[in-house]
């Protein structure tokens, strides 16, 4: 192993090393972790579009309230659903961070893989399409009958295409 | 000069026109004069733009409380530093900005190019034109800024009056990046307007060849180095003035960003296959026109209601303008590349599945995906209602679900690409480009799972930047020792001789490095922490290592509000490490709040301390503390990305070979083999 190997190793095993003591660090426990873990799941309604549990606008009352019924929720035992059953009766569909996984909403965590899929499948055909294309014999002759021209063209074309 | 700034707006639509009408006239009828003319109507355009804006910001100085703009956005005692700022802080200032900054671009495009490209430069011109007619119809007829304050009087005239004092600018926006975030996104908005009138031009023209994308090729890389600073200094002014301990909250706004940045960066790696092979010529056209188009509709999302966002300006029926022009401009480029799509055929052709073509293939989808998906998600509570009749929000939970895969597929493909050759790539090679990479990824994740790390996406992360990092180390490496063992100068030396002679390769790979730091910042999101208490003097709050200790309070009267700081000292792991001042401040103009965050930034964690108010019940003030880590790996990234951005603007530098002591020669009368005792001399090409 060269010196420049060795000393690379050595970057990473040491920046692997700190970025994982620092993520070893305790993690402090709270007590409104369920709370903290549904409110993320909402909205704040007073048209700021963040995340309940992320509103952090001075002098906002409606989460003020909202966290408040949501923390009284969780202490009395509720369950996630009879909470968000709350809430969207309450405030209605708006209140949901993220769209249920059901009826039209499904439509759109479904897009994004759909388009991946299909995207995928469409690149997919596009390179074996090319490739047949590519795949074609090539033009008799060989080296010999080559012309002047035609290298002249080809060794510009290589020079472009290995420039960067 | 209310008066002036009005006369120079309508003086400046009226050249726009000409420009327009003029440069068809030119191209239809190729007659000299009137192509000039029709140019010089254009810088004229420009001209009276750069006025108009200076007498606005003149207004502003000046404190001109007749104008209903000023009024709206301004007060006696707001610093000067805040008055330019509130040019673009409300609708009829930003949309006057957004001229402007076209103006800039397009003044200096006819400058540059006046004696060059005489077959293509008119369409140009005319493309160019049209833009600027838009949005002068709005700076003139629809969102004027010079109005001023009238009221009837006695004999029911309309008499101007002036108000004692402006109602001053909203707090949140003023904060020093403020004044340099929206320029910033407002540059690379307009900016990408010049790669789409050169690709509309060179489709209109039947411009031979690939000369449009070369000409076009800095103007997009600074159009996007703005769109990047733009947004990544709309993230940092939203982490330090929003208080909520986040950067990016996929609000409809930022994500309007987000949408031209995702198809000019999948433009500026597909554009390499059309300049290298010829092939996806029609693609690249549409990734221009789509840039431009998603430019137009971000600028719709924000100002015309049609989503709720914190960063809009308020409702209104701007929004229907904004429609119109999108539909022609799609019908535009749609007739456009339907009667010319002859001119864009290509000769695509593909020897391997592994090669950079290929990669270049799913770099492109991943990053269409990804902006359909934020497109599709940003609108989705829109269709819902219509569809529906209830309004189903989709928020930040949702979005970074679907898009952090799809970024890390992404961060995978910035690892691999550019190791892959042209056409085709050897077994051997990806052997010897991807051992060791994927050896010390692979590598990464045993340790950062062994230390407790079990967040799947950060892991991921983590061993793909190692990865990454690796197959750029190792391009600037391999470079860099032959030129050493050339020129005998240090390593460092050799990697910047390297960078300078092929700026492009180079200067991009710094940009990837750059994208990789930003990702290093994101991975940490995942191990946030935060807490929240009520405090008196003397009480402490407890958060991962550090402990908060209020001292007590302070409050101070500046001239524009008066603020309330929370004194408190910082102690890590049991030591005092400093004092920290989140505050509160009051402005009396508007009667508003703001908040001022405390950051206590490390490369290992941010200490992220708000004032956060007081406890409704208690009336306690409150301090919520976060813990946030690897925060600054994104704004540190960010200015790699942006020097990577620069070097790939600069010239490249080459070798130029001469003979030791021999005089002179022209070209024809070089030696076609080079003597023993050849000298290497550099020069810019």
């Amino acid at each position: 192993m060269t010196k420049q190997r060795a000393a690379a190793l050595f970057l990473v095993v040491a920046l692997s090393s700190s970025s994982a003591a620092l993520f070893s660090l305790p993690v402090q426990a709270q007590q409104t972790d369920r709370a903290k873990h549904i409110g993320g799941k909402f909205m704040c309604m007073c048209s700021c579009n963040q995340v309940l549990t992320q509103c952090n606008h001075v002098g906002c009352t409606v989460s003020t309230s909202m966290l408040k019924e949501l923390d009284t929720a969780v202490a009395r035992g509720d369950s996630e659903t009879e909470i968000t059953s709350a809430f969207v009766q309450e405030f209605g569909t708006k209140v949901y961070a993220e769209p249920p996984k059901s009826g039209l909403s499904l439509l759109a965590w479904s897009l994004p893989t759909i388009y991946l899929l299909l995207g995928t499948l469409l690149v997919i055909f596009v390179i074996w399409r090319w490739r047949s294309r590519a795949a074609l014999p090539a033009v008799a002759g060989g080296a010999a009958g080559i012309s002047p021209q035609d290298l002249e063209n080809a060794r510009r074309r290589v020079a472009q295409e290995t420039e960067d | 000069m209310d008066v002036f700034g009005s006369f120079a707006l309508l003086l400046a639509f009226l050249c726009a026109a000409y420009a327009f009408v003029g440069g068809i006239a030119a191209i239809l009828t190729r007659h000299p004069l009137l192509v000039k003319s029709a140019r010089q109507a254009g810088i004229a355009t420009c001209g009276l733009i750069f006025l108009a804006t200076a007498s606005l910001v003149y207004l502003f100085f000046s404190d001109s409380y007749w104008v209903s703009y000023v009024v709206s956005h301004s007060n006696r005692d707001l610093s000067n530093f805040y008055k330019i700022a509130a040019l673009w802080s409300g609708q009829e200032g930003s949309l006057l900005f957004w001229s402007f900054l076209l103006a800039v671009y397009v003044f200096s495009v006819l400058l540059v190019y006046r004696n060059k490209n005489g077959e293509l430069m008119p369409y140009v011109g005319v493309v160019l034109a049209g833009v600027q007619i838009f949005f002068l119809t709005l700076n003139n007829f629809v969102a004027s800024p010079f109005k001023v304050l009238a009221a009837p009087a006695a004999n029911g005239a309309l008499e101007i009056f002036t108000r004692a004092d402006g109602n001053g600018l909203t707090p949140l926006l003023q904060y020093p990046e403020m004044v340099i975030h929206p320029p910033n996104l407002y540059s690379g908005y307009t900016g990408f307007t010049i790669p789409f009138a050169f690709a509309l031009g060179a489709l209109l023209a039947r411009y031979p060849g690939e000369k449009w994308i070369h000409l076009t090729r800095k103007w997009t890389m600074i159009a996007w180095c703005f769109q990047t600073m733009g947004i990544l200094l709309g993230a940092h002014w939203a982490y330090a003035v929003l208080g909520w301990g986040g950067y990016w909250g996929w609000d409809p706004v930022e994500n309007a960003s987000l949408l031209p940045w995702l198809t000019g960066t999948a433009f500026l790696h597909s554009v390499m296959m059309q300049e290298k092979r010829g092939m996806m010529k029609v693609w690249n056209v549409w990734l221009v026109f789509t840039t431009f188009m998603l430019c137009i509709l971000g600028t719709l999302l924000t100002r015309s209601g049609v989503v709720s966002s914190v960063h809009a300006f308020a409702q209104s029926s701007i929004g229907n303008y904004f429609v119109g022009f999108l539909v022609l401009v799609f019908a535009v480029c749609f007739v456009a590349y339907v009667k010319n799509r002859d001119y864009l055929k290509s000769e695509n052709q593909l020897d391997s599945m592994i090669s950079r073509e290929s990669s270049f293939l799913f770099n492109n989808l991943i990053l269409l995906v990804s902006c359909i998906a934020v497109l599709s998600g940003t609108l989705f509570p829109v269709f819902s209602e219509w569809f529906s009749g209830s309004r189903i929000s989709v928020g930040a939970p949702f979005f970074n679900k679907v898009n952090i895969p799809i970024g890390l597929l992404l961060l995978f493909l910035t690892g691999v690409g550019p190791l892959l050759a042209w056409r085709k790539t050897s077994t051997d090679s990806l052997k010897r480009n991807f051992g060791w990479p994927l050896l010390l990824g692979l590598f990464t994740g045993v340790v950062v799972f062994v230390f407790g790390v079990r967040d799947f996406f950060s892991l991921v992360c983590l061993m793909l930047c190692v990865f990454v990092t690796t197959t750029i180390g190792m391009e600037f490496f391999r470079g860099a020792r032959v030129i050493r063992s050339r020129s005998g100068a240090s390593f460092l030396a050799s990697a910047v001789d390297l960078t300078m002679r092929n700026t492009r390769r180079y200067g991009g790979y710094i940009v990837h490095m750059g994208m990789v730091l930003i990702f290093v910042g994101l991975a940490g999101a995942a191990f946030n922490r935060d807490a929240q208490k009520d405090m008196q003097p003397g009480s402490t709050l407890d958060i991962g290592r550090y402990r908060l200790l209020l001292q007590g309070f302070d409050s101070k009267a500046e001239k524009n509000y008066t603020s309330e700081r929370m004194i408190v000292e910082v102690w890590r792991d049991n030591k005092p490490l400093m004092m920290l001042y989140p505050e509160r401040r009051f402005f009396q103009t508007n009667e508003q709040s703001g908040t001022m965050v405390a950051i206590y930034s490390t490369l290992r964690e941010d200490l992220y301390v708000v004032y956060a108010g007081q406890n409704p019940d208690t009336q306690a003030p409150v301090i919520h503390a976060y813990l946030n880590p690897l925060v600054k790996w994104i704004w540190l990234g960010g200015l790699v990305v942006v020097l990577g951005t620069l070097v790939t603007l600069l010239p490249n530098r080459r070798a130029v070979l001469v003979l030791a002591g021999a005089p002179e020669r022209s070209a024809a009368q070089q030696p076609q083999s080079l003597a023993p005792s050849v000298a290497l001399r550099e020069g810019h090409d």
